[in-house]
């Protein structure tokens, strides 16, 4: 008995192989079909969790999306109240998402008068000292370089600079009732915000013309995540600098959101359509085998082959196809995904192992439903067939 | 007798020819739906993107320097220039007047407020916080130059803006306050709040307010108050007039060319770059309209939107090019099984002296004339899927195209040509006679 049920396990198999390459170009056009399906389902899955943090990484371009503000005691003189500098150095330097760092920037403010290189008239203007975190460390490496020979750089707004006829270049001085700072301008921002109406000196000089050391007025960061890793990173702020008030700017997370699930969205239906397209070409092959092999079925079932068997027969070989059709293609889909994301957003999409059995699951799927036609075969009846009946 | 074959190959075994053509016009419906949706993306992300804020922000060009900290003006009230309200319907006559989305004017003013809880034990109001005030539009109406209405105001300018409560009507003498402000003062909505010019201290007073809506922007508004600009500038002195106003316009993405400096460009130049809609020539087009003002382009918003909206758009085109590959490939899987079914037939056809080229005539003829039927049904169903698509995900169906009918007709032909061409071409070689002998 044993070995009649290893002989017939046996014989399950080499019938099985048999069936798949017994006609080579149709096997050839389920596969490709298969792992057409699989590649593109196995790139957009892909693309879509990398275009999440893309997306997150390209809103981040838009500005910051968390500020620290001192909390106004004073109300009569708000600008009056400030913060430790030393908070810019005990700003988790970690973004929620897990591996960017945050940029973070501290803002001292006060209003001086600045005089030009040539006139000795003195206009008020906004101080704005700046300090970049470590994080940013190009930005000050790029500082560094630029730093004129003549005094400290500072970065001026375009207004200012229409106002007081301004060059790149040309040396300023800073006054204010705590003294007088010179500085080089370095830079002529035109960035269509308040920034443009500031002039942007390094952070101790404002320290020193506010007579203020060790204070700032704002710190402005930049944390990517998705908006509820985000929401989580400001609680922990809040824990963590119980005497500042910690905002979100909500205006580019809620942007953010809404494209992510656009985009989301169309990727979604692409692949529920790829995959029904797949499943469209396997079958159209499959009809071609419920034709050829009713013969073959007629003289399974003829020398005692039960109906069962015979099906199992071919759901195996659909998903023997499924799996190797989605092996390859799945794993071709990655590769291409990567090289997409390059394309597309200048960076590699990182591959994502969680897509690999995904893709290749829902491919065995589709080669399993789609061989729909077979169930045509269970009906078959032998003596028809043989007597030559279509 | 070629026509006659033609048609009693669909007479013979229309169950067959349905098969083939059913998923002919599936994949095509899934290419036409692919196609219309992103020919139509565009525009609708660029339309989402519009909740970033606004792009543009207009300002006097005679201002002086604003000494603006955390939001707060310290220009003394009467310096610095100003703008006529009267003026802000000519923004809709502008030559790309349909981009513009929306606008919003603000005019800005220092303040006292007294808190609502001092009634009680004084029966007038003490001036206890100093704050600005903010006057705007929030549903405001404007007649356009062909005579519809346009609505606009600051919670379509700055959409991120969350009230709770309501906003205020533009005409009455209400006002919504910032959540941090709300909390500071222990107003609420409905309470009353008395405001004071802060210069010279003494009450004005028919400027209380109603508290209808409480509103978290996440900036330096948290701590303002905000309500009708007639209000603001009542409180200022300067009636029909604003100081800054923050425009939201659609843009195509900018390119350098849309970055040079339109005073550099030949007469050719200039006419290609300010008739698209660049925000820097709908800038330009604004400050023709606005004498006096300075339009400056909102950098970090307008930029970081382009640069979004041109990577997006290539991550939509590759999806559409996926799924019409998938669409192909199906096609012509399904048109090759057709064709090496007919193997026998083919061999007959051959036996009978028939030469390649009339065998594959007959069989792209018949092929032809199933992808255009194909073609047609699929786009019909198509446009259904993509109208679905477009409702669930964007909220507005795109409009069906002609010219996507076209692709997808030729689509379909030349697909299910090429996908017939490469079992003809086995055929072509067969010899009948094994063939015809079942082996």
């Amino acid at each position: 008995m044993g070995a009649a049920v290893g002989n017939n396990r046996g014989m399950f198999w080499r019938i099985l192989r048999r069936q798949i390459f017994a006609n080579r170009g149709r096997l050839f056009v389920v596969l490709l079909a298969l792992a057409a399906g699989a590649a593109i389902t196995a790139a957009l899955l892909n693309l879509q969790i990398d275009a999440k943090r893309r997306l997150t990484a390209e809103f981040s371009v838009l500005g910051p999306n968390i500020v620290i503000v001192p909390v106004q005691t004073d109300s009569e003189a708000p600008s009056r109240a400030t913060l430790d500098e030393r908070i810019l150095d005990e700003v988790p330097p970690t973004s929620p998402d897990g591996w960017s760092p945050v940029n973070a920037s501290g803002y001292l403010y006060l209003v001086a008068d600045l005089s030009g290189p040539t006139s000795r008239t003195y206009q008020p203007v906004v101080i704005a000292g700046v300090r970049r975190s470590l994080a940013d460390k190009g930005v000050a490496a790029m500082r560094h370089n630029l730093r004129p020979p003549g005094g400290r750089p500072c970065i001026v707004g375009s207004k200012v600079a229409a106002q007081m006829h301004l060059q790149v270049g040309d040396q300023v001085l800073l006054h204010s009732a705590a003294g007088e700072e010179p500085c080089r301008v370095i830079f002529l921002r035109n960035m269509g915000d308040a920034g443009d109406a500031q002039v942007s000196p390094e952070l101790e000089v404002a320290q020193r013309l506010a007579g203020l050391p060790g204070r700032i007025s704002l710190v402005e960061l930049t944390a990517r995540g998705t908006s509820g890793q985000v929401n989580g990173y400001l609680e922990a702020l809040r824990k963590r600098f119980p005497n500042a008030g910690v905002r979100g700017v909500y205006q580019f997370s809620e942007a953010q959101e809404k494209i992510y699930s656009k985009i989301s969205g169309l990727l979604t239906a692409t692949v529920v359509l790829v995959l029904v397209l797949t499943a469209l070409c396997v079958m159209a092959a499959m009809t071609n085998v419920a034709m050829e092999r009713r013969n073959d079925v007629g003289l399974m079932k003829a020398i005692g082959g039960a109906t069962r068997r015979v099906v199992r027969l071919f759901l195996t070989e659909a998903a023997l196809l499924g799996l190797v059709g989605g092996l390859v293609g799945a794993a071709l889909g990655i590769l291409l995904s990567m090289e997409l994301g390059k394309a597309v957003f200048g960076v590699a999409a990182r591959p994502r192992l969680i897509v690999y059995p995904i893709a290749v699951g829902l491919t065995i799927l589709v080669a399993i439903a789609s061989s729909f036609p077979l169930r045509r075969l269970a009906g078959v009846r032998p003596a028809a067939v043989f007597r030559g009946e279509a | 007798m070629f026509l006659r074959l033609v048609a009693d190959s669909f007479t013979r075994r229309p169950r067959r020819k349905l098969l083939t053509g059913a998923a002919l016009a599936l994949g095509m419906a899934v290419a036409t739906a692919a196609l219309s949706v992103s020919l139509d993306v565009g525009d609708r992300l660029a339309r989402e993107f519009r909740s970033l804020g606004a792009n543009l922000v207009v300002t006097p060009a005679a201002d002086s320097l604003p000494l603006e900290i955390g939001g707060v003006d310290y220009r003394p009230a009467n310096s610095g220039a100003y703008l006529p309200v009267a003026d802000l319907p000519k923004i809709k006559a502008i030559y790309w007047h349909n981009n513009i989305i929306a606008f919003a004017p603000t005019l800005e003013t220092v303040i006292t407020v007294g808190n609502p809880a001092s009634v009680a034990k004084t029966s007038s109001y003490i001036p206890t916080h100093t704050v600005q005030f903010l006057g705007t539009w929030v549903q405001h109406a404007i007649r356009t130059a062909d005579g519809s209405e346009f609505v606009t105001g600051i919670a379509k300018t700055n959409p991120w803006w969350k009230v709770t409560g309501r906003w205020f009507d533009g005409d009455e003498r209400e006002c919504v306050v910032g959540r941090k402000l709300a909390d500071e003062l222990g107003v609420t909505v409905g309470s009353y709040l008395m405001l004071f010019t802060s210069s010279k201290g003494s009450e004005i007073s028919s400027n209380g307010l109603t508290v209808v809506g409480v509103v978290d922007t996440g900036g330096s508004e948290d701590n303002e108050i905000i309500g009708p600009i007639f209000i603001a500038q009542q409180l200022s002195g300067k009636p029909g007039e604003y100081r800054k106003l923050y425009v939201s316009a659609l843009s195509k993405p900018e390119d350098s060319f849309a970055k040079r400096d339109p005073k550099s460009m030949s007469a050719d130049e200039f006419e290609r770059w300010s008739c698209s809609p660049y925000v820097s020539s709908i800038a330009y087009s604004i400050a023709q309209a606005l004498p006096g003002t300075d339009v400056r382009v909102i950098r970090r918003v307008a930029d970081g939107e382009g640069n979004i909206l041109r990577h997006v758009g290539a991550l939509l085109w590759l999806v559409t090019f996926a799924a019409l590959l998938a669409a192909a490939l199906a096609v012509g899987a399904s048109s090759a099984a057709s064709v090496m079914e007919r193997r026998s037939e083919i061999a007959l056809m051959k036996a009978l002296g028939a030469g390649r080229w009339s065998v594959g005539l007959l069989l792209a003829a018949e092929q032809l004339l199933l992808a255009v039927a194909g073609g047609g049904i699929g786009y019909a169903l198509g446009i259904i899927l993509a109208r679905v698509v477009g409702e669930r995900i964007f909220g507005v169906a795109p409009a069906p195209s002609m010219l996507v009918l076209a692709i997808i007709v030729a689509l379909a032909a030349g697909v299910t040509l090429l996908g017939s061409a490469i079992p003809l071409r086995r055929a072509a070689r067969f010899q009948p006679a094994p063939i015809l002998r079942g082996e």
